[in-house]
C-alpha cells in the first residue's frame, strides 16, 4: 500500500531542488565559482616564481599583488552573497520537512502510541532532517569541487602527464578513506549523542526523584549507574575524536606524500632548462593544484558518506510518516515564512444539534498485548451523564479513546445522530465534542492561549469556563492572571491546576458532549462535586461521558457502565447495579466509608 | 580572559592521577610540532639543491625523508589527540560523579529551589565544557600557539623583515576576528534560543497530540509552528552572514600576508638575502600559519565560555547541605520507636507565620500502627519528611529508636525507615532496576518472592521481557495504580523498622486497593507504621490515631477508645459517614 523503502537519494534531492529552483541554481553557480577561482591563486604563485627566477620587475610585482587583492575582494563579495542565499536555501529545505512531519503527526490517532518515544521523534525532526539537508548542502560543493578538480588535473596534465598521474594516486586513497571513516565517524557521533542523551535523561530522572532516591538510601547505586553511563560515553567520545583526527591526518598526509612524489619525480629536472625541465613556478603550481585535487577527493568521499547517512535518515523519517510514502516528507506545503504572509483561518460550519452518539461493537487491542476492549456498545443521549467504571486495566480509557478516534478501532463504528462517522478523530472534536485525558497536557504558552487555542474567546466565555472548572481563585492569585506563562508542559502549575485548566479548556470549546477521563488523582472529592454541580447548572443540555470510580460520580450517573477485562459486564443506575452486578458491588464496596473503620 | 587559574584550582586534583599520561602527551605533541616545522626546510634544501645542480642520489633521500617525517608527524598528532581526549574525559567523568554525589546529598530545600534541568546543565553541560577546555587547551591552543611561534621564529630566521611584518599581520588578524566575533555572538545566541524553542515546542506537541486533536487545535498549533519558523529564518540567514564575514576577513588578511611574502620575498631574493628555496618556504610558512590562527580563535572563544562553567561548578561544590549529620548512632534491628518532642518546623528558616508544625509531641511504641489524619496542609506529609531526615526541625527533636535523627548514621536511617508517597518516581530503565533502585545485589529470587507476595506475578508474566522490560520515561507506560504497586514492591524489598505510608493508596481504584490490603497487612507486621491518609478507611488497621490540624496535634489515642468515645473528634468524623470528609 505504501512504498516504505527509501528511494534513491537523488530523487529526494530532486524534489528539494524543485521546491526552490531559483535559490538552488544561484547557489550552484556561486559555489562553482568559489571552487574554480582558487586555481587562479596557484597560477599567480606560479607566475611569481617564474618571474622571480627570470629577474622580476617591479611592474610584474605590482601586477601580482594587485591580482591577489582583486581576487580576495571578488571572493569576499561572492562568499557574502553566496552564504546569505545558502542559509535561506538550506533553512527552507529543513523547514519544509519539519512542517510535513508535524502535519502528519497531527493526522495520526492522537492516543495511539507512536513507535518511537517523543524524545526520539524530536531528535528525528532535528537530527535526521539535518542529515537529509547536509548532502543537499554538499551537492553544490561537490559540483564546484569536481569542476575545480578536473580543471586542475587538465592544467597539470599539460605540464607533465607522468607526474600528474603518480601524484594523483594517493588522492584516490583520500577519497576512499574519507568515505569509509566519514560514515564511521557519523555513526560514532550518533552513538555518542545517544549516550549523552541517556546521561542527561538519567540525571533528569534522578533529580526529579531526589526525595525518593534519598529516602530509599539509593544514592550509592544511582552514582554507580551514572558512572557506568559516563564510561560508555567516554569511550564513544574518544573514538569519535580520535577517528576525526585520523581522517584529518590522512588528508594532510596525502597532500604531503603527493608533494614528496612530485619532489621524487622532479629530482634532476627541477630548475633545468628545456622541455624536460620543470620550473620552480611549475613545481609550486603542482603542489598547489594537487592539494586542490586532494580536497576534491576528500569532499567526494564525505559526500558519499553523507548520502549514505541521509538514506538511513530518509528511511527513519518515512517510518515516522507512519504509512505515508517518502514523497510526503518533501511535498509542497505552504510555510508562510514571509512577514506579510498569514495563516488562513479554518472555519467550521455550526453543527446540527446533538441528539445521540453511539459506539457499536468497538474493539481495540494494544500492539503485542491482549489488553484492550472487545465488542463494546455504548450510547449517550443529549443531557445524559454516563459514567464508565471498572478496575485498573479494565479498558475504561481505551474505550473512550477508541470512541473519539484517538485510537484506531479494529472493528466497530461510531454513529452520530444516526449517521456513521468515518473518521471520529476529525468529526468528534469541538464544537461537537471536547475531551480531557486522564493526564492532560498543557503547552508552553500563556494560560489564556492554552484555554483559547486560537479561537478568540470573549472574556466572558473564558471567565465562565474558568468558573465551572473551579479555577477562578487560582487565576486571581497568579501574578499575571491569564497572561501567566505556564512553562513547558505547564510545570509552573500544580497538578490540580493543570487538571482544572484542562477542564476549563474543554468547557471553553462549548461542546455538546463532554468527555472526561478520571479526575480523581488530581481533584479532591469536594472540588469534583463543585465542578459537576456548576457544569449542569450552566450547561443543562450537554451530555457527559466520564470515567470514574468515585461514589460522587457513580451515584449521580444516569447510567453506569461497568467494564471488566475489556468487556461490558453490567450497565444501569448505581441503585440497579448494586443488586445486579458483583463487579459493581466490589468497586462500590471498595469505596471507603466510615462503617469499615468501626468494624475493623 | 582565559580562566586558567580557577580552572586549575578546580581541576588539578582530578588531573593528578593522569600525570604520567600528561607528560607523555606533552612529549608527543611537541615532537609532532617540531617535525611539522622542520619539514618545509627539506623542501628548501631540495629546491636549492636542484637549482645548484646536485645529482639525483643526493636529492632522493631528501624527498623520502620529507614523506617519512610527514607520516610520522601525522601519526603523532593522532596519538596526542587520543591521549588528550582520554585524560580529559576520564578526569571530568570523575568530577561528574563527585558533583552528582555532592548534589544528591544536599538538603531538600536546595532541590526544591533548583530544577532538574538546571542540575543537568551544571553536572553535564558545564563539566563537558571543562573537558573540552582540557583537550582543546592542550591540542588546539597550546599546540597551535607553539606552532605559530615556531613558524615566526623560522620566518625571522629567513628574513627578519618578513618575520616582523607577518607577525604584525597575524596580530591584526587576531584582533579583527575577535572584534567581529563580538558582533556575531548575539546572532548565534538568537539562533540557538529559537532552535531550543522550536524543538521544545515539537516535543510538547508530540506529547500532547491527544489533547490537541481532541480539542480541535491542530490548525492553531501549526500556525504557532509557522510563527517560530518565520522568526527563525532571518536569524539563520543572519548567522550565515556572520560566518561569511569572519571567513572573508580571515581570507583577506591571509592574502595580505601572501602579498607581503611576494613583495618582500622578491626584494630579499634580488638582494641575495634569500635563495629561491627560501622564498618558497616563506610562502609555505605563511600558508601554514593561516589554519592555526583560525583554530586558536575558535578555541579561545570556547574557552572564554568555559569561564562561566568553571564558576558555576565551583559554586555548586561550595554549597553545603543545611542538614545536620553526625552519623554517630546506628539503629537496632526489628521495629523501632518513634517520637516527636516539642517539634516546631517551618520550610523557611526564618520561621514566623509559615510554621508548618507547632510544638508537636507524640511517641509511638515499637510495632504500633498509627493512623495520621488531617486536612491537606495540616502538616502530615511534613511529619513523614522529618522522620526520613529530609528536613530537620528548627526546635525540638525527632527521634527514631531512641536517637535524634541528626545523630543517626544517615545510610542506616534511610535503610531502616521506608516511605511510600503518592508520587511514584520511575526511571527509564528495566523493571528490575526500577524495583531495586539500581542495586545489583538484589537477587531475582528475592524479587520474585516479593512480587508473588504482592500478587503482581500475573502482571509481570504479561510483560514481554519480564523483569528486563524497559519502562518508558514519564508515566513509564504504567497506570497510576501499577506504578503505586511498584512503589510498594520497593519497600518490601528492604527490611525497614519503620514504614511511612503517605496517602500511598489514593491513586488506586477501590478494587485494586482491596487487593493490596492483605499485602499491606503483611508489610506492617512486626514494624512500626505511620499511615497518613485523608480517607478514614485507609486507617482502619491502625492501633492508634493522631489527628492533626493546622500544625498541631488535636487528638491522639487508641483508635478503639476514640471511636467509641462519643466526644472524640474521630467519632464525629465517623458519624458523618462521609468518605473523604477530611480531604
Amino acid at each position: 500500500m505504501s512504498d516504505k523503502t527509501a528511494p534513491w537519494f537523488g530523487k529526494v534531492m530532486w524534489e528539494l531542488i524543485k521546491r526552490q529552483p531559483g535559490r538552488y541554481a544561484l547557489a550552484q553557480t556561486l559555489w562553482i565559482t568559489i571552487w574554480s577561482m582558487q586555481i587562479i591563486v596557484g597560477i599567480i604563485i606560479a607566475r611569481y616564481f617564474d618571474a622571480l627566477t627570470e629577474g622580476i620587475t617591479s611592474s610584474q610585482l605590482v601586477s601580482v599583488v594587485a591580482a591577489m587583492f582583486a581576487y580576495a575582494a571578488g571572493r569576499a563579495v561572492i562568499i557574502f552573497f553566496g552564504m546569505r542565499n545558502h542559509g535561506s536555501l538550506l533553512f527552507r529545505a529543513g523547514a519544509l520537512m519539519r512542517r510535513n512531519l508535524l502535519g502528519r503527526i497531527y493526522e495520526l490517532p492522537g492516543a495511539a502510541a507512536m513507535d518511537e518515544s517523543p524524545g526520539e521523534v524530536v531528535s528525528r525532526m532535528r537530527d535526521d532532517v539535518e542529515h537529509v539537508v547536509e548532502p543537499f548542502d554538499f551537492s553544490v560543493d561537490i559540483t564546484g569541487a569536481g569542476i575545480a578538480g578536473i580543471i586542475s588535473f587538465v592544467i597539470l596534465w599539460n605540464i607533465d602527464p607522468v607526474i600528474t598521474v603518480v601524484a594523483t594516486v594517493p588522492v584516490i586513497i583520500v577519497g576512499i578513506v574519507s568515505n569509509r571513516t566519514g560514515g564511521i565517524i557519523r555513526r560514532y557521533r550518533i552513538d555518542a549523542r545517544a549516550a549523552t542523551e541517556t546521561i542527561t535523561g538519567f540525571l533528569g530522572e534522578t533529580f526529579a526523584a531526589t526525595q525518593s532516591v534519598k529516602v530509599a538510601g539509593a544514592e550509592k547505586h544511582m552514582l554507580a549507574r551514572f558512572s557506568s553511563l559516563n564510561d560508555v560515553r567516554r569511550s564513544m567520545m574518544v573514538k569519535d575524536r580520535t577517528l576525526t583526527a585520523v581522517l584529518e591526518a590522512t588528508f594532510r598526509n596525502t597532500v604531503n606524500i603527493s608533494t614528496g612524489l612530485i619532489l621524487l619525480l622532479a629530482a634532476g629536472r627541477l630548475g633545468a632548462t628545456g622541455s624536460a625541465g620543470i620550473s620552480i613556478g611549475e613545481f609550486a603550481l603542482f603542489v598547489y593544484l594537487v592539494t586542490q585535487i586532494t580536497e576534491t577527493a576528500y569532499f567526494y568521499g564525505m559526500f558519499v558518506a553523507r548520502v549514505k547517512q541521509a538514506k538511513v535518515s530518509v528511511e527513519r523519517l518515512t517510518d515516522t510518516l507512519a504509512g505515508e510514502p517518502w514523497e510526503r516528507l518533501v511535498s509542497d506545503t505552504p510555510l508562510y515564512l514571509g512577514e506579510s504572509e498569514f495563516m488562513p483561518s479554518e472555519t467550521r460550519q455550526a453543527p446540527a444539534p446533538f441528539r445521540v452518539v453511539e459506539g457499536r461493537g468497538l474493539s481495540y487491542h494494544y500492539p503485542d498485548s491482549d489488553a484492550g476492549i472487545n465488542d463494546i456498545d455504548l450510547e449517550i443521549k443529549r443531557g445524559e451523564f454516563v459514567v464508565v467504571t471498572g478496575r485498573i486495566g479494565s479498558g475504561k480509557t481505551t474505550l473512550i479513546r477508541t470512541m473519539l478516534g484517538l485510537l484506531p478501532a479494529e472493528s466497530g463504528t461510531v454513529v452520530w445522530n444516526g449517521e456513521v462517522v468515518d473518521d471520529p478523530s476529525v468529526v468528534l472534536t469541538p464544537p461537537l465534542v471536547a475531551y480531557t485525558p486522564q493526564v492532560p497536557r498543557l503547552f508552553s504558552m500563556s494560560l489564556r492561549n492554552n484555554l483559547d487555542l486560537g479561537t478568540g474567546l470573549t472574556a466572558e466565555d473564558l471567565a465562565e469556563s474558568i468558573h465551572i472548572a473551579t479555577m477562578t481563585r487560582d487565576v486571581d492569585t497568579m501574578d499575571d492572571g491569564l497572561e501567566t506563562m505556564i512553562g513547558p508542559r505547564g510545570v509552573r502549575l500544580s497538578g490540580g491546576q493543570i487538571q482544572r485548566s484542562a477542564s476549563a479548556r474543554m468547557f471553553a470549546r462549548r461542546p455538546q458532549l463532554l468527555v472526561l477521563d478520571d479526575v480523581s488523582s488530581a481533584l479532591d472529592v469536594e472540588t469534583e462535586r463543585t465542578l459537576w454541580a456548576r457544569l449542569f447548572e450552566s450547561r443543562s443540555d450537554v451530555a457527559a461521558l466520564v470515567v470514574s470510580h468515585r461514589r460522587a460520580a457513580l451515584a449521580m450517573a444516569d447510567r453506569v457502565i461497568v467494564l471488566e477485562a475489556g468487556r461490558v459486564v453490567a450497565s444501569g443506575t448505581a441503585a440497579e447495579l448494586e443488586s445486579s452486578s458483583d463487579e459493581f458491588r466490589a468497586i462500590w464496596a471498595g469505596t471507603p466509608n466510615g462503617a469499615q473503620v468501626l468494624d475493623g | 580572559m582565559i580562566p586558567i587559574r580557577s580552572y586549575l584550582r578546580l581541576f588539578s586534583g582530578y588531573l593528578r592521577p593522569f600525570r604520567r599520561t600528561a607528560v607523555l602527551l606533552a612529549v608527543v605533541l611537541f615532537t609532532a610540532i617540531g617535525l611539522q616545522l622542520v619539514n618545509p626546510q627539506l623542501i628548501k634544501a631540495f629546491i636549492d639543491g636542484a637549482i645548484a645542480g646536485d645529482d639525483f642520489s643526493s636529492l632522493v633521500p631528501i624527498a623520502v625523508a620529507f614523506m617519512v617525517i610527514a607520516v610520522v608527524n601525522q601519526g603523532l598528532m593522532v596519538w596526542a589527540t587520543y591521549l588528550a581526549e582520554q585524560v580529559g574525559w576520564s578526569a571530568t567523568n570523575q568530577m561528574r560523579v563527585d558533583l552528582a554525589d555532592h548534589v544528591l546529598h544536599l538538603d531538600m530545600g536546595f532541590h526544591k529551589s533548583t530544577s532538574p534541568g538546571a542540575l543537568i546543565e551544571r553536572i553535564d553541560g558545564d563539566v563537558t565544557a571543562l573537558s573540552n577546555f582540557f583537550s582543546s587547551m592542550i591540542i588546539k591552543v597550546i599546540g597551535n600557539a607553539v606552532l605559530i611561534l615556531g613558524i615566526m621564529v623560522l620566518l625571522w630566521r629567513e628574513s627578519w623583515i618578513i618575520g616582523l611584518t607577518v607577525s604584525v599581520l597575524i596580530l591584526i588578524t587576531f584582533i579583527g576576528l575577535f572584534r567581529l566575533h563580538g558582533v556575531t555572538v548575539p546572532w548565534q545566541k538568537a539562533i540557538r534560543a529559537t532552535s531550543a524553542e522550536m524543538y521544545g515546542f515539537i516535543g510538547e506537541q508530540i506529547d500532547g497530540t491527544e489533547d490537541i486533536e481532541a480539542n480541535g487545535a491542530t490548525g492553531y498549533m501549526i500556525s504557532r509552528f509557522d510563527a517560530i519558523q518565520r522568526r527563525w529564518l532571518p536569524e539563520t540567514v543572519r548567522g550565515w552572514t556572520g560566518w561569511a564575514m569572519m571567513w572573508s576577513a580571515a581570507m583577506t588578511l591571509y592574502f595580505a600576508s601572501l602579498a607581503v611574502g611576494f613583495v618582500l620575498g622578491a626584494w630579499e631574493f634580488t638582494t641575495g638575502a634569500l635563495t629561491i628555496g627560501g622564498v618558497y618556504i616563506v610562502l609555505q610558512y605563511i600558508q601554514m600559519v593561516h589554519r592555526p590562527v583560525e583554530q586558536i580563535r575558535e578555541e579561545l572563544i570556547d574557552l572564554q565560555k568555559a569561564g562561566a562553567s568553571i564558576e558555576r561548578v565551583q559554586e555548586l561544590f561550595d554549597r553545603e547541605s543545611q542538614l545536620t549529620r553526625r552519623d554517630s548512632r546506628t539503629l537496632s534491628s526489628g521495629p523501632l520507636a518513634v517520637g516527636f518532642e516539642s517539634v516546631t518546623f517551618s520550610y523557611n528558616d526564618d520561621g514566623g507565620k509559615e510554621t508548618v508544625l507547632d510544638d508537636v509531641n507524640f511517641s509511638i511504641a515499637p510495632g504500633r500502627v498509627v493512623g495520621l489524619l488531617g486536612r491537606t496542609g495540616s502538616g502530615k506529609s511534613t511529619i513523614a519528611r522529618l522522620l526520613t531526615h529530609l528536613h530537620e526541625p528548627q526546635q525540638g527533636s525527632v527521634q527514631i529508636g531512641g536517637h535524634d535523627t541528626r545523630d543517626i548514621d544517615l545510610v542506616d536511617l534511610r535503610h531502616r525507615v521506608a516511605m511510600v508517597t503518592q508520587d511514584v518516581q520511575l526511571f527509564r530503565a528495566t523493571i528490575r532496576e526500577n524495583l531495586t533502585f539500581f542495586d545489583p545485589t538484589v537477587s531475582d529470587d528475592r524479587l520474585h518472592e516479593v512480587i508473588e507476595r504482592l500478587e503482581l506475578a500475573d502482571w509481570l508474566r504479561s510483560l514481554p521481557n519480564g523483569l528486563d522490560t524497559v519502562l518508558d520515561s514519564g508515566s513509564g507506560g504504567l497506570s497510576a495504580g501499577q506504578a503505586q504497586l511498584l512503589a510498594f514492591t520497593r519497600v518490601f524489598l528492604r527490611d525497614p523498622g519503620v514504614v511511612v505510608l503517605d496517602e500511598a493508596s489514593s491513586r488506586l481504584d477501590p478494587a485494586t486497593e482491596t487487593l493490596l490490603e492483605r499485602a499491606i497487612d503483611h508489610l506492617l507486621e512486626d514494624r512500626t507504621a505511620i499511615v497518613i491518609a485523608h480517607r478514614l478507611s485507609t486507617v482502619h488497621r491502625a492501633d492508634d490515631i493522631i489527628i492533626l490540624d493546622d500544625g498541631k496535634v488535636v487528638e491522639a489515642g487508641r483508635r478503639k477508645d476514640l471511636a467509641t468515645d462519643p466526644e472524640s473528634l474521630l467519632s464525629s468524623l465517623l458519624a458523618t459517614g462521609m468518605e473523604e470528609v477530611l480531604a
